[in-house]
Formats: structure tokens, sequence, C-alpha cells
């Protein structure tokens, strides 16, 4: 009975061994890319990792076999059961080097499961069961319980329950072979009480983990995306991610697309040669946000321009943005451009503790979706912002999507007018945003559209242009928009409303 | 406080049970850094226990002096300089700015006083003027000005954590029948009414400053009774309307509803009829330091050569002089003036300002009570999280709560990221149980007590984050921090009389009010300079 008992053990054991490899190679390739790499390297770890537990055993005392090998599912249980979810952590929020966490835990992981069936088969043995039997019985259950998780996983217990609670849940079944043969074997472990209060321990961590890992996960996956990741940062202010599909290189900062390769000079160009182009005496220019060194490839275009100053909060995205070379390549080195001043600062900060003034000042912030953004786009912010544009000078303001956000787009320009800025709206389509908004805001009235670009566009022309500052019937302003005051932040309001309408 | 009493407990028996045989007592790891201030109470009680005073060892002359450095002191003094009148020294007190005071936690400012103005209302002149002079607002005496958006409160600007979630706003509403909603409703339209009412002497019936009230005895009636007896007596029952009022009587009064007077309970509602053409009726002008921020304004006026630090501990008014002597540093001063303005505290005058019961007040029969309050400044290294799709408000409470919320000092800066630090300003106003009881207790309280009740408030909405997050706690007391409106306060003949004093002596301080406001205090500093300054 007891033996039949050890036999149903190795096939749980079997299961759980196989489902961490399994959930390894699925994490790495899910979280870095290129699976047949991903998978080979961790099978091959894990197995290497094996024999090296298998070798250890020996080490283990006969008298002590049965006592260890439960430990050993203690630790496998914990180690592995939280593996997935630790992973997760790792890769979304701390600045840890991903794969070394990785393989340091799928070494430490194989080797616990190596020990296990060498243990087993010991125990076994010392009962007197024949050895010719033995190795049959207990093989064969091995690669059974492979087998059952081998299809389990990919058609059951990942799509349903994702990766961490897998992970626990075969951490929990661990721990139960550890309890459950302790209690069989009560009658021959010393140490039995010592040894159940820390299985119950180990259980309890389990299924508390396995009671929050959606919501970390959820919390860690928010940076997680389909294409392949060519880099994935996690800053202090944000997360940065670039995927690659084909010739596609996309920036997503906290899970939401800033550009894509392909059409980002229509959205660049639009943002830019409105202005500068009505501007050929500007030679001091301010860009605010914008650390992809996009507009600034736009604004080194203009012979005039001595000078670009660009306040990005993030070292780390300016840094990028200037060394990684298919980043350059995209804003042609914008970024190493002696004509380029880059500063890492917060914008508020910054405006508040200089007072340089500028000929154009290009906003590209992140867009108003909560109330710490807001505030960029609040009449005191326009306010601080108008003390460092020259008199006859203009800032343009990307404005969210007057098409998708057309209370947002017009809650914009009405708080550019109440800070007194008189105001230009235009819009234009860029394929994978859509239609959307820009407003040019001058001290002075009398802003008229150029009739042409001087520098050499791949979008833009004066027909182009003349659309752009057209709203057709579908966009016109909607009434009684308020302008955003900071005491009511009105714009966040309407920007949540708005895309609340679109998305699905 | 439970949760995270169970936690540590549970922590600790986790390591004890893993180390037989070593007792562990998990708490003391556990807790920021605490200190504890008590502005005032070394000299206040050197005055109380009549210790005896170093020999005068200066003079100083001067036409007036300006005797404390709170609200009242400070509007007293920027008026006559702001007037052209600059014979005059103002003594800072044991605690400059009074409940105006803030401090600083690396780079970030906060207020271990008060923390907000309200709109002032056309009646308050004396603020307005100031407000226009900070350039705050573009026409001060306009009905609805333009106010500097980035000294208003900006959205979200309070928040209520209920039944285990936050609702936008304080007036509770989340999960509490339809039927207490609409009384609530009720109360407040009510009140609303009261605000354009006017007394039979023409007087708005409830006007701020408070001495501008109409005296119609109809209304002034409902000063006998407490507000908890008028509310019950209008069948105002509701559990969660009667909660908020009484929150808003510990906040601006120190007392709850069962020790308030009707009058100023009433008062609180039907007073305030500020606006702007860019913000809300009910929006507050706030700064990270609190009101350091126009208090420091009103010091700057002043100028230091004409500021004196040091405490007051002797006024006696002679034939043709008024005298003050000076504690400053272990030395004593001797200020010999043509005028005094006592700009302090009526208990502390009490024991120091010889004479009182000739100008009509006897500190036994007269000194109102006053409340005490802890303020906590906890500095919180990061800002702990938030349950998802909750954003911290400038103001954030707790529904049944000890205290009276926490309020975040970073709040009304406009930055692209937050920053990394910043400080959580919690306020308790300690109205349960006689004040003389409660100030006992505090003196007497252990640093882990007084952090347990600091703390009350976060430990309920963050649990075991806060300790995580907070780094560092400074703790004020103040055993008196503020006049408490109880029933019968607008009849102390005694204070009446400082109000109306013209002689050598002059009174300010919002102790002549009866409660404690920004606008009060700086009605007297205004209204005492004026009677310097003969307008």
């Amino acid at each position: 009975m007891l033996d039949r008992l050890l036999i149903l053990s190795v096939f749980v054991v079997a299961s759980c061994g196989l489902a961490y490899e399994l959930i390894a190679g699925a994490l790495a390739s899910y979280l870095l890319g290129d699976s047949i790499l991903q998978f080979s390297s961790i099978i091959g770890a894990y197995l290497f990792a094996m024999g090296i537990g298998s070798h250890l055993s020996q080490y283990v005392k006969d008298e002590d076999s049965l006592a260890r090998f439960i430990d050993i599912e203690l630790l496998v249980g914990l180690i592995g059961g939280l593996a997935a979810l630790a992973l997760f952590l790792v890769f979304s929020w701390l600045a840890a080097p991903f794969r070394t966490v990785l393989y340091a835990l799928v070494l430490i992981i194989g080797t616990l499961v190596g020990m296990e069936i060498p243990l087993v088969m010991r125990v076994l043995n010392q009962r007197q069961a024949e050895f010719r039997e033995l190795v049959s019985r207990v093989l064969t259950f091995d690669y059974l319980g492979a087998l059952a998780v081998s299809l389990l996983f990919p058609l059951v217990l990942a799509p349903k329950l994702g990766l961490a609670r897998t992970g626990l849940l075969f951490g929990i079944c661990n721990v139960g072979v550890a309890i459950w043969t302790a209690y069989a074997f009560r009658r021959e472990l010393p140490g039995l009480r010592a040894q159940l209060t820390r299985a119950f321990v180990v259980l309890a961590v389990l299924i508390a983990g396995f009671a929050v890992a959606d919501r970390l996960v959820q919390w860690s996956e928010k940076g997680l995306f389909g294409d392949e990741i060519i880099h994935a940062e996690t800053t202090p202010y944000q997360r940065l991610v670039i995927t690659r599909w084909h010739d596609d290189l996309r920036l997503h900062i906290n899970g939401n697309l800033q550009f894509s390769s392909r059409d980002e000079f229509r959205y660049h160009e639009a943002l830019v040669h409105p202005l500068m182009a009505t501007l050929p005496w500007a030679k001091r220019v301010l860009v605010l946000g914008g650390g992809d060194g996009l507009a600034a490839r736009e604004l080194l275009k203009y012979k005039n321009i001595e000078s670009v100053t660009l306040v990005d909060l993030d070292p780390a995205m300016t840094t990028l943005f200037a060394k990684a070379p298919a980043l350059t390549a995209l804003n042609q080195g914008a970024l190493k451009n002696p004509r380029v001043h880059v500063v890492n600062d917060d914008a508020g900060r910054w405006l508040e503790n200089h007072d340089q003034v500028y000929d154009a000042v290009i906003v590209d912030f992140p867009d108003p979706s909560n109330f710490a953004l807001g505030k960029l786009y609040s009449v005191p912010f326009y306010r601080l912002l108008k003390r460092h544009v020259a008199e006859h000078g203009a800032i343009v303001v990307q404005s969210t999507s007057p098409y998708f956000a057309p209370r947002s787009f017009w809650c914009i320009d009405a708080t550019l007018k109440d800070a007194g800025f008189h105001t230009r709206p235009y819009h234009t389509y860029v394929p994978s945003f859509g239609e959307w908004g820009f407003i040019i805001a001058g001290a002075q009235p009398g802003y008229a559209p150029p009739e042409s670009i001087p520098v050499p566009t791949r979008y833009l022309n004066p027909a182009a242009i003349r659309l752009m500052f057209d709203f057709p019937p579908d966009m016109q302003p909607p009434p009684g928009i308020e302008p955003n005051r900071l005491n009511t932040q009105s714009l966040v309001h309407y920007f949540e409303q708005d895309w609340r309408n679109v998305q699905r | 406080m439970k949760r995270r009493a169970f936690l540590q407990a549970g922590l600790a028996a986790g390591l004890a049970a893993g180390l037989p045989g070593c007792r562990f007592d998990g708490s003391a790891l556990f807790r920021p850094d605490i200190r504890i201030t008590r502005p005032g109470m070394d000299v206040g009680h050197v005055l109380r226990d009549r210790q005896p005073l170093p020999p005068v060892s200066g003079e100083i002359r001067t036409d007036v002096a300006i005797l404390g450095s709170g609200v009242a002191g400070l509007t007293a003094g920027w008026r006559l300089a702001r007037e052209g009148f600059g014979d005059f020294v103002l003594v800072t007190g044991p605690e400059p700015f009074g409940n105006a005071t803030a401090i600083r936690f690396g780079d970030v400012p906060c207020p271990t006083g008060a923390h907000y103005l309200p709109l002032p209302t056309p009646a308050s002149a004396h603020v307005r003027t100031l407000l226009g002079e900070m350039k705050l607002v573009d026409d001060a005496f306009a009905a609805a000005p333009d106010y500097d958006e980035a000294a208003l409160v900006h959205a979200p600007e309070s928040r209520l954590w209920i039944n285990g979630r936050w609702q936008g706003g304080v007036q509770p509403h989340h999960g509490i029948p339809a039927s207490e909603v609409a009384e609530q409703q009720h109360f407040y339209a009510y009140t609303e009414s009261l605000k354009q009412r006017l007394g039979r002497d023409g007087r708005r019936l409830f006007e701020i400053p408070l001495a501008l009230s109409s005296s119609d005895p109809e209304w002034r009636a409902l000063d006998a009774e407490t507000f908890a007896h008028w509310l019950a007596r209008n069948d105002y029952t509701a559990p969660s309307l009667l909660w908020y009022l009484d929150y808003c009587c510990r906040d601006d009064f120190g007392t709850g509803l069962a020790h308030t007077s009707a009058w100023a309970g009433l008062h609180y509602f039907a007073s305030r009829n500020g606006s702007a053409r860019n913000g809300d009726d009910a929006a507050v002008l706030t700064w990270a330091d609190g009101l350091n921020t126009p208090a420091r304004h009103l010091l700057g006026a002043i100028t230091p050569q004409r500021t004196l630090a040091g405490s007051v501990v002797r006024v006696s008014e002679r034939r043709d002089h008024v005298e003050a002597l000076v504690l400053q540093y272990g030395r004593l001063i001797r200020i010999r003036a043509r005028r005094a303005v006592i700009a302090m505290p009526l208990f502390v005058a009490g024991h120091i300002v010889e004479g009182l019961k000739n100008e009509g007040f006897d500190p036994a029969i007269h000194t109102p009570e006053h409340a005490p309050w802890l303020v906590a400044n906890f500095a919180m290294d990061h800002f702990p999280s938030e349950k998802k799709g909750e954003v911290l408000a400038w103001d954030n409470v707790v529904y049944q709560g000890k205290g009276l919320g926490y309020v975040v000092a970073t709040h009304q800066l406009i930055r692209a990221a937050r920053p990394e630090r910043t400080v959580f300003t919690a306020y308790h106003a300690l109205a349960d149980g006689e004040p003389r009881d409660v100030r006992r207790w505090l003196a007497g309280a252990s640093a882990d007590e007084l952090y347990d009740l600091a703390a009350s408030d976060l430990a309920e909405v963050y649990g075991w984050k806060l300790t995580r997050n907070a780094s560092a706690v400074e703790i004020t007391l103040r055993g008196h921090a503020m006049p408490s409106p109880r029933p019968g306060f607008l009849g102390n003949a005694g204070t009446q009389a400082l109000a109306a004093a013209d002689g050598r002596l002059l009174f300010a301080h919002s102790d002549l009010s009866g409660y404690s406001v920004f606008e009060e205090a700086a009605w007297w500093g205004w209204h005492a300079a004026g009677r310097i300054l003969g307008t």
C-alpha cells in the first residue's frame, strides 16, 4: 500500500518537474521572443541541472532518504511554484537582469527535481521491492506524468490559469506529495512535527500566492506586447518597450503606442512644419517631451534654427534614442547633433526654474489621461509657458484626436485661449493613431498656414497643409466646452469620456 | 490600525516560531523615526509655574509693540508697514507663525498647522487686500475674481474612505441610503438659503469676519444651545449627515457637535459666500506649506529689522507707556512702547498681562476653552500604492475615522511626473473628553502611543504599506490649538471687552472671535492696526 503510494507520488512529481520546465520555456519565449532558442536552451539547462541533482543524491544517507525526499518536495514546491510569478515581476518592474534570474531559477529547480526520482527509487529499494520491477514502475509513471502535463499545460492550464497560477498549482501539488508522504510514513520519520509545520507554512505561502497571482501578473503584464520586443526597460518614470515586426519599429510607453516607424513622419512633419515654416527668423526652439528625437529631426532641417533645447524627463529615453543604431537611424542622430541640447528634467520644474525665451516651442506631452498629466494642459501651465515665448513666436501643442476625443481637443483649444493665446487648430491622418490634432498658439493673432514648406518632406505639401486647417462637419467643436482649470480639471474628464465612447 | 497590528502580531509569531527561545517585538521595527514637538510648552510652563526670571539686560524703545507672530500679529504689522507706519517691533513669541508654521522634509515643505484658506467673503476686505498684494487675484474686490489657479486647490480635491473604498468628496454618499442623502441635501439647501439672509439690522446673519454678523437676537438665541440639540430639534437624524457635521466642527472648532454652539455650527455652513470666476465656490487656496506662504508674505512686509525673536513673559501698563519683558535665549529684554498689540492666545495673555481684569476680562471666567490638536507630518519616501483606478486627492478623509484625514503636501505641484517623495499631513482634533484631561494624556503619552494615534487614519487606508513608505514622522502637539465656540461664546463679556479695548493695550487674536481661522485672526490684526493708524 505504502509503496503504491510512493509510485503515485512519482507520477505527481514527474508532472510537476516537467511543468516547471514548460513554464520556464513558455515564459522566456513569451517575454524575450525567439521561442526556438528559448525552449531549447531552457530544456538543455534544466536537464543538465537534473543531472547535477542525480549526482548529488548519492550524498544523502540511506536512513535519511525519506526525510530528505520530503524536504526536497517542499523546496521544489516553494521555488518552482513561485518561479513564474517572480519572473513576471522581475521582468516588469525590477532592474535585475531577467535572463540571469531565469537561468538561476531553472538550474536550482532542475537540480532539486533531479534528486527526486533517485531518492524515491532508493526508498523503494530499501523496502525490498524487486529492482527490475521497481525501475520499470517508477520510470513508467515518470513518463506518464510527463505526457499528462505536456498535454494539460498547453490545452488547459496555460490558457485557463495563466503561467503564474499554473506554476503555483504545481507547487501546491509538490507540497501535497510532501505532506501526504510525511503523513503516510509518520512512524518512520523522527522530525515529523517540524516537517509538517514547514510543509503547512509553504502551503499557505503558495495558496496566498495563488490568490494574488492574477492581480500581480495583470499589473506586470501591462508592458507586454505581441510583436518581438527588441528593447524593454523599466525606468523610475516609465516602462519603455520597443517592438519590431518586419520593418515596423514601435515605441510603447507604459503600454501605450508612441509611434510606429511606418508613419511617424506624418505625425512629426505635421507637428513641426506648419509652425516652423512660418517662422523663418526663428533661432532658438524648445521641445518639451519628444525624447525620441523625431521632432528634433524635423527641426534640424531648418538652417535658421541655431539651437534646439529638448527637455525630457527620462534620461533612459534620450540615451536610448541617442545610442541604439536602429533608433538613431530613425531620428537621423538628432539627439547627437551639436545644435541639440538635451535636458533631463521635469518640464514643469524646468520652466519654473529657468527664464530663457524661445522663438518657438514644440509641446509633445503624453495624452492627458490622468490628473498629473492634465496639469500640463492647464491654464497656469500655458501661462507659464507663455513667459518663455518670444513676442512674435508661437507654440504648437499635440492635442489628442479631434475625431475620437473631440471634447478633449477643443478643451485644449479653449484652455490655450483662456491663457491668452491666439489659436489655430489643425489635424492630420496618422494611420497608426487615426485622425490626430494639433494646435498652433501665438501670443499675437495673425497666424496664416504656410503656402509651402522650405525643407524636404515626405508627406506635407501645400495641398496637404490646406486640408489640415479645414475641419469637416464631423470634427466641429462640440458646444459648451470648458477650459481645463486646475481646480476642476475638466480635460481629464473629457478625455476619459471621449475614449470610453470609442474603445470597446 | 487593526490590520497592521494583526500583521505585526502574525509576523512576530512567525519569527518566534522560527526562532524558538527568542522573544521578538516586531512593532518597533516597523515604525518610522518619530520626532515630537510641543510648540510653546516650555515657556508656557515657565509662566504657569511662575519660575524666576533673569535680570533685565537690555531695553528697546518703540512706538508700538506687537506681541505675538501668529496670523493676527503678522497682519497688524503688515498693515502698519504697508500704510507707512514704521515705528513698531514685533515679538515672535515661542513659535513664529503660530498655527501657520511649516517645516521641511528634504525639499518638501509641509505645514504643522493650518493648510488652507477658503475663498474670502466680500466682507473680508483685509484678506482680499492681502491676496491682491500677493498677486493671487486679478481684481481683489470683484464679486468673482480670477484667482491664481496654481494656488486654487487642484482636482481631485477630496475623497472619503467609506465602506472599504474611496468616494469623491467628503460628504458621504457611497453605500448611504437615499433617504439619508436626501436629508443631507435638505440641510445644505437650508444653509445655502441662509447665506444671503439678512437680520433685522441689515447685516448678513452669518458673516466672516464674525464680528460683522447680524446681532439679530432671534438668531443669536441659537448660541444658547448645542449644535447637536439644534439638529435633533430640527429632525436631522441621518448618521451620515451627523458624522459629516461633526467632522466639520472638529475640523474648524476642535469640538464635536455636542459641545459646539448651534450658532457657530450654522455659521460654518452659512457664512462663506466668496466665489471665483475660474473655480468652484467651495474651492480653497492652498500651498505646499499651508498658510505659511501667506504668513511669510505678511512677515516680509514687516522686515527682520522690526522683528524680535523671543517670548513675552510680562506685560504691564504704566502711566505713560507699556512695558513688556521678553525672554530671549536666557536673557531678559525690556520693551518700552506707547501702545502694545496683545496678539497672543488669551490663555497665555491671562498669565502675562497684568491687570487684565481692569480691561473687563477675568481670565478665570472669560478665557475660552482651547481644544488640543495633533498634527503629524509623515515623510513618505515613496507614494504608497493606491487601489486600482484610485488617485490620491489633496484631502483624504476616513469616514468615522479617529482623525480628520490627511493632506498631500506635493498636490499643487505642476509636474510631468509625480515627485519621488512627498509628505502626508495628518490632522487630529482631540475632541473626545475634556480638553484638560486630553492635555494631561498628551503630556504623558509615549512616542508609540502618539504615533498610533497620529497614524490611525493612514493605517486604516494603507495598512502595512504606510510603514514601508514612511521614513520619518514629526508629530506636533498643540495642547491649546484653538478656541472652541461652545454654547454661549457669543455672550462672552470678557472677549467683547478686549475686542473693544482702545487704550494703551489693544488685543488681536482669533480668540476674540471665539474660533480660529485665518480670516478671523487676520481681521483682529487688521482692526488693531486700524486703531493705531486712526482709521
